[in-house]
């Protein structure tokens, strides 16, 4: 490429819309879909009413979400367009409402389900991020931009709450729902793990599957204490017969020999005993009953979450998931045997960004919950004083809103992260630039992490290899290269995997491999 | 940061400018380069276990004034402890709420913050509205009427006092009272508090029926002239303040060419159409000069979709 075409790209890389683009696609995506996701995955609110005799029991049906562009609510009850200028000189939010449809449902025990009262209400306000396309001042011309007191040369991509601009810094996470093979140290051993971060819905589920000292595999997850026996879990998930464990492990003879160890050591036969086992670990000096019911529910809820799929049916799931464990263990063997490097945890293929859309989903679906909690309270208060029980009457709107706005204007995220929003650096002009371009590792910064600090030779491209602070964040904190391109995570899943399954990818869960097809359909 | 109060070469007195200290007099620079020993504003790590800069501030909108204490949860405790810490919270729980006068108390501030968070009303309302709530407890007026209705009646009368009107009707819509349970609590606040309220001023009703029914600022303009000079005429003694706003609105809307009916407009001032009537003969004919009055005709309120109907 010649100089010219070089100065041309480079030019269109600087351009207003460029510089934050990470920043708009990410809110887009949340406003467009994020939001809905995340109420679909609530569904519905349940409260305890009908616990007591003779009451029918009643619920609250969450529907479509609708957000609109800022508004602002004079003293006077007027409602104006709000644009971000006068956002910042009033100390105001800038921030939409936000308006739900919901559904009370009474009924179901003894008399058929009706609908006690239905409309789309308030619901919360949401602070909308300065050149989204919820935004005002999208689409406004150069003069138009002038007109209203904006800056046309600003980039936006950050919040303002209450009259101070936040930027939220998109921080680089491992990734999840992927199989990290490493070497760990346990009483002066040195032992080999592999890791997963199982994410899915904003649950994430640390699981290890560890080779100890004797050579026998154990697996550790949430809500169980110390490990488990891996043939114990494979067995509990359905995989039964010594042959298929080993088969599904590997065929390399040594690791063959090594998954035969573990095998004679094994402390159940069937899958029923498993259970059971795994009930005695759970809910130990409970009921027999009890400790199955539990051992189940912890299988379905806590073991590697992300292998749950709308459209799966739980007994694939959980096959689905002692396939995984089995991968997880041929990892663990060929990291003993040396048929493999442990996994770089640098290295960017196994990093991930979490831009301000998935920060804010994360929040919007926190805010939710404690939404649906008050609702429920409220509900059930009304309920109690014998009063008419209407959509309008349980929503406190100022509880969403609350939960949006203290995390933006505070920077104390959900989950315990702080300093997560920002005060935009308005220094001057490079420096806004530079902000809104700036990502975090969530590593601590008192401590070494000599290797996280690095420049790694996979962020060529994608990461400035000069620009990063001095001290102590140093190598922690990074900015994006000029051209660099975030890609995004696939929306739509099905359509995904029924494109792989087209490709000649067989055994997808949930999808018909296209020559199994029903002939009727 | 510089100690003296005085430049030292000649005694004039010293400025700061950013991160200078400079002598207004002679010019000379005392002090650069200033530490900044106020409080941090950054975030640090140990923001948790040192909590110098945290705490909400307080109010009078919680039945304890937001000064309760919470116990938390921690993922770290485990088996008994666990349990312990959770049976803890529960009587912790329990003992903050004195007796049934505060459970009272505690059920009309959720009430009242939930009727002004659905009225978009400020903050300060909310606070006020509860300290009358408090005071109407106090007073024992609540005997043998409901809570409900004195949340809804002491949010109307704070509107009232603080000139941000609502109407009866925009009060019942959202609140869990009906109109009579509305009626009796705030004739009961009016009588034993005596509140600072006078005849509803039709003026603060413009702003709000405008936006709702869309129309530019400058209808909105001639409607809050119309309004004064009907009040100067004593047109307004004896009407319903908001059907009078509807009439100003209405007359006004008409002068200026704008489409509006009178359906919308009193379905909006939550008036029959026959009040609104009455209220426009009235204001028609008073001769006023609000067009021209500089204002140029700008776009409506809501340049894009209809107003939000919440």
């Amino acid at each position: 490429m010649n100089r010219e075409d070089r100065r041309e790209i480079s030019r269109e890389y600087f351009s207003r819309e460029r510089l934050a683009e990470h920043h708009f696609r990410s809110f887009n995506a949340f406003l467009d879909n994020g939001m809905q996701q995340v109420v679909d995955e609530k569904e519905t609110i349940d409260t305890d009413i009908g616990d007591k005799e003779g009451q029918e029991p009643v619920r609250v049906d969450l529907g479509n979400v609708r957000i609109t562009t800022p508004r602002v609510r004079e003293a006077d009850g007027s409602e104006e367009l709000l644009y971000p200028q006068e956002a910042r000189l009033r100390n105001i939010t800038y921030s939409a409402p936000v308006f739900m449809e919901m559904t009370i449902v009474r009924g179901g025990e003894e008399e058929e389900e009706y609908i006690v009262d239905q409309s789309e209400t308030k619901v919360g306000r949401m602070p909308i991020m300065i050149g989204s396309n919820n935004c005002n001042i999208n689409e406004f011309s150069h003069e138009e931009l002038i007109e209203i007191g904006e800056d046309p040369a600003d980039p936006g991509g950050y919040f303002i709450v209450n009259g101070s601009e936040r930027v939220l810094m998109t921080s680089e996470d491992l990734a999840p729902n992927k199989i990290l093979a490493e070497y760990d140290s346990k009483y002066g051993d040195e032992i080999q793990v592999a890791k997963t971060f199982s994410q899915r819905r904003g649950y994430r589920a640390l699981v290890l599957c560890e080779r100890n000292r004797e050579g026998l595999l154990e697996v550790s997850f949430p809500s169980v204490s110390g490990s488990i026996n891996f043939v114990t879990l494979v067995r509990a998930l359905g995989l039964e017969s010594d042959e298929e464990i080993v088969h599904r492990v590997s065929d390399d003879p040594e690791v063959v020999k090594f998954m035969l160890e573990n095998l004679e050591a094994a402390e159940v036969e069937t899958t029923e005993q498993a259970i059971e086992k795994l009930g005695k670990r759970v809910a130990s000096g409970q009921g027999k009953n009890y400790q199955l019911k539990r051992a189940n529910y912890v299988i379905d809820r806590y073991l590697l979450p992300h292998l749950h799929e709308e459209g799966v049916d739980e007994e694939e799931v959980r096959i689905n998931k002692s396939y995984y464990l089995c991968r997880m263990a041929e990892a663990c063997f060929e990291l003993a045997l040396g048929r493999r490097d442990s996994d770089d945890k640098d290295h960017y293929a196994n990093k991930r960004l979490k831009v301000s859309g998935d920060l804010m989903k994360d929040l919007f679906r926190t805010a939710l919950n404690k939404l649906a909690r008050d609702v429920k309270y409220q509900l059930e208060r009304a309920n109690m004083r014998n009063r008419n029980l209407s959509v309008s009457t349980v929503v406190r709107s100022d509880v969403l809103t609350e939960r949006l706005e203290h995390p933006i204007a505070t920077g104390n995220w959900v989950g315990g992260r702080s300093g997560v929003s920002q005060l935009v650096d308005r220094t001057d002009y490079m420096g806004v630039l530079s902000h809104l371009r700036r990502l975090r590792s969530p590593l601590s910064r008192s401590q070494p992490h000599f290797e996280a600090r690095d420049l790694h030779a996979t962020q060529w491209g994608r990461i400035c290899p000069s620009e990063t602070p001095e001290g102590p964040n140093c190598g922690l904190v990074k900015n994006f290269a000029q051209a660099m391109e975030l890609s995004q995570n696939v929306d739509d899943e099905i359509e995904l995997k029924r494109e792989l399954a087209t490709m000649g990818v067989e055994g997808i869960p949930g999808v018909e491999t296209p020559g199994t097809q029903p002939a009727d359909d | 940061m510089s100690t003296t109060t005085a430049c030292p070469e000649c005694d004039g007195r010293l400025h700061s400018e950013g991160t200078e200290t400079v002598c207004g007099d002679c010019g000379l620079v005392v002090d650069e380069d200033a530490i900044d020993r106020g409080p941090e504003w950054r975030h640090f790590n140990d923001d948790d276990t040192d909590p110098r800069r945290t705490g909400a501030p307080l109010t009078r909108s919680r039945h304890d004034r937001g000064l309760s204490t919470e116990i938390g949860r921690s993922t770290r405790l485990k088996g008994r402890k666990r349990r312990r810490v959770a049976r803890m919270r529960t009587h912790h729980r329990r003992a903050s709420i004195g007796g049934k006068a505060e459970r009272n108390q505690v059920y009309g501030f959720t009430e009242i913050r939930r009727l002004v968070a659905q009225l978009e009303l400020p903050e300060s309302v909310r606070d006020r509205a509860c300290v009358l709530f408090e005071s109407a407890q106090e007073a024992g007026l609540l005997q043998g009427r409901s809570i409900e209705g004195f949340a809804a009646a002491a949010t109307y009368a704070t509107c009232r006092t603080a000139e941000v009107s609502r109407t009866r009707s925009e009060i019942v819509d959202r609140a869990r009272a009906d109109a009579g349970e509305l009626a009796a609590a705030y004739d009961a606040l009016n009588r034993e508090l005596g509140l600072p309220t006078g005849p509803i001023d039709p003026t603060e009703y413009l702003a709000r029926f405008a936006s709702k029914l869309d129309l530019p600022r400058a209808v909105e303009r001639h409607a809050r002239a119309l309004a004064s000079a009907g009040a100067d005429a004593g047109l307004v003694n004896g009407r319903n303040p908001s059907g009078f706003a509807g009439g100003c609105l209405y007359a006004a809307a008409r002068e200026h060419g704008h489409d509006l009916t009178q359906r919308e407009t009193a379905e909006v001032a939550d008036v029959t159409p026959v009040t609104l009537r009455a209220a426009h003969r009235d204001v028609r004919d008073l001769d006023v000069a609000a067009e021209g009055d500089g204002g140029e005709d700008r776009e409506p309120r809501h340049a894009g979709s209809a107003p939000a109907d919440d």
